[in-house]
């Protein structure tokens, strides 16, 4: 098997770097493929709370680039689906423990039994960030659409090209429609006008993420959830499958529109 | 009995005290010898091996076994004992478990235990606080918590068995005594208002009331 290695990162912290790791790894699993979710947040770790597989580690990712135990002893399945797995990070060291060089190979290694490797990284530019890239073949950035993560994930572009990363898109977390359509929350393609990046989906906000995160049960899992259904299609474009933009826009009207180029004017 | 025989009943075990040994092949060698002058009484068929604090591999095990089996024997159970080494000289007085708390040291920490914080000591630890989630306490002895328990707590981490855990709210992420984990069963969390306290029990984690 030769998997997919694919870090989800942001820069800015708070925009849902983690939830989304969770979603569309599950997801993906929901479609059959065989998946690890990697956690890189050393020190704050998060993604297993988030799955709800806290109780379960044993091991963790400084273990495994350590020698302390076999990769396969530190593999998490999770209690839902046969073809997923979690590799939780430390919670006891800190970004230093591990370095980019051990991070290629873990990944390496990965690619040998799994479809896709989801790397969730850290916030910051720092050490962290630098681990979780090492190893990946492309990057999702996740931003919301306010000002200062549209300007952090700018940078996180800027440095993933410097590092030689050229396969990134954009998922936009947490838009409301209604205030986009009111003229205030930046727009879908404000933003892809500054970024420039590939966009792969976007994800209304939703206060079942909430309560899914607090129960460590993916939003994915349920029916009635926006956000569940819009990580599913993310997970189906992820696999090549060609899935229509949810539009998040239709209904809106001439009026709506009129406002918003008279804001633009002023 | 000979005189360099380390053997003792408990209850109605006979036990073999290989305590005072580090190495694999001395263990062998002193199982073998005491076995070979053991032969006269008969009239057991089971052992028990004594091994102290090391802690022995799957495959370490089976080669004890062997050695067992040879004599026509079987391996009942092996038992931990920890104490001090004093040099190379077995054991004769069995140490019963009162005499290794009373020996240990024992550490008290008086603040809570954040996540990512990390305890260790070689002998018992009380903590007057709580250990959250993300905390982890570990300890050669017991652990008492003069507070919540939320995080991971490993009692008896040298494979001591008889350590337990105790705490005013016993409600922790994972629970390790010795060799064995144990977790919450997942749905429902149940609320125990009372202190309780985690030990092992025929092989397994139990929970129970602490009564004083």
């Amino acid at each position: 098997m030769n998997g997919r290695v694919l870090v989800i990162t942001s820069g800015k912290g708070g925009v849902g770097k983690t939830t989304t790791t969770a979603n569309l790894g599950t997801a993906l699993a929901m479609l059959g493929k065989k998946v690890v979710l990697v956690d890189t947040d050393i020190g704050l770790r998060n993604l297993d709370v988030v799955m709800g597989l806290e109780n379960r580690i044993v091991f963790d990712i400084v273990d495994v680039v350590n020698d302390i135990c076999r990769l396969k002893q530190a593999l998490i399945k999770d209690k839902r689906f046969e073809s997923l797995f979690l590799l939780p990070a430390a919670q006891t060291k800190d970004k230093t423990a591990v370095s980019p060089h051990q991070m290629r190979n873990l990944t390496n290694e990965l690619r040998q039994e799994f479809d896709f490797i989801l790397v969730d990284c850290p916030a910051g530019i720092e050490q962290g960030f630098k681990n979780a890239i090492a190893g990946a073949d492309a990057a999702l950035v996740v931003a919301t659409p306010e000002v200062s993560s549209v300007r952090d994930a700018d940078r996180i572009v800027g440095l993933l090209e410097a590092a030689g990363l050229k396969d990134t898109q954009l998922i936009i977390n947490r838009l409301r429609p209604k205030m986009v359509r009111k003229g205030d929350m930046m727009d879908i393609d404000d933003i892809i006008d500054i970024l420039a990046i590939e966009l792969l989906g976007v994800v209304p906000e939703d206060e079942s993420i909430v309560i899914s995160t607090n129960r460590g049960e993916p939003a994915v899992m349920g029916n009635g959830s926006l956000a569940g259904e819009a990580y599913r299609r993310i997970a189906r474009r992820i696999t090549g499958e060609k899935v229509a933009m949810y539009n998040l826009e239709d209904n809106q009207n001439i009026m709506t529109r009129f406002i918003k180029i008279l804001k633009l004017a002023r | 009995m000979p005189a360099d025989v380390a053997a003792r009943g408990s209850d109605q075990d006979l036990v073999i005290d290989l305590s005072a040994y580090d190495n694999l092949e001395e263990m062998k060698q002193q199982l073998e010898q005491s076995l070979n002058l053991l032969e006269d009484f008969g009239h057991k068929d089971e052992v028990c091996i004594d091994v102290g604090m090391m802690r022995l591999t799957e495959k370490q095990l089976r080669e004890l076994e062997n050695v067992v089996k040879l004599f026509g024997l079987s391996l009942k159970e092996l038992k931990y004992s920890q104490k001090q080494w004093s040099g190379k000289v077995p054991h004769r007085v069995p140490l019963d478990s009162h005499q290794i708390l009373q020996g240990g040291d024992t550490v008290m920490i008086s603040r809570n235990l954040r996540s990512g914080q990390k305890f260790y000591t070689r002998g018992n630890i009380v903590i007057l606080g709580d250990i959250n989630p993300g905390a982890e306490v570990i300890a050669g002895g017991s652990i008492l918590v003069m507070g919540s328990l939320r995080g991971v707590a490993h009692a008896g981490a040298l494979g001591y068995e008889e350590a337990v855990i105790a705490a005013f709210r016993l409600n922790p992420t994972q629970l390790r005594i010795a060799d064995h984990i144990t977790r919450a069963p997942d749905g429902e969390s149940i609320e125990v208002g009372s202190p309780e306290l985690a030990r092992i029990r025929a092989g397994k984690v139990v929970i129970e009331k602490l009564k004083i």
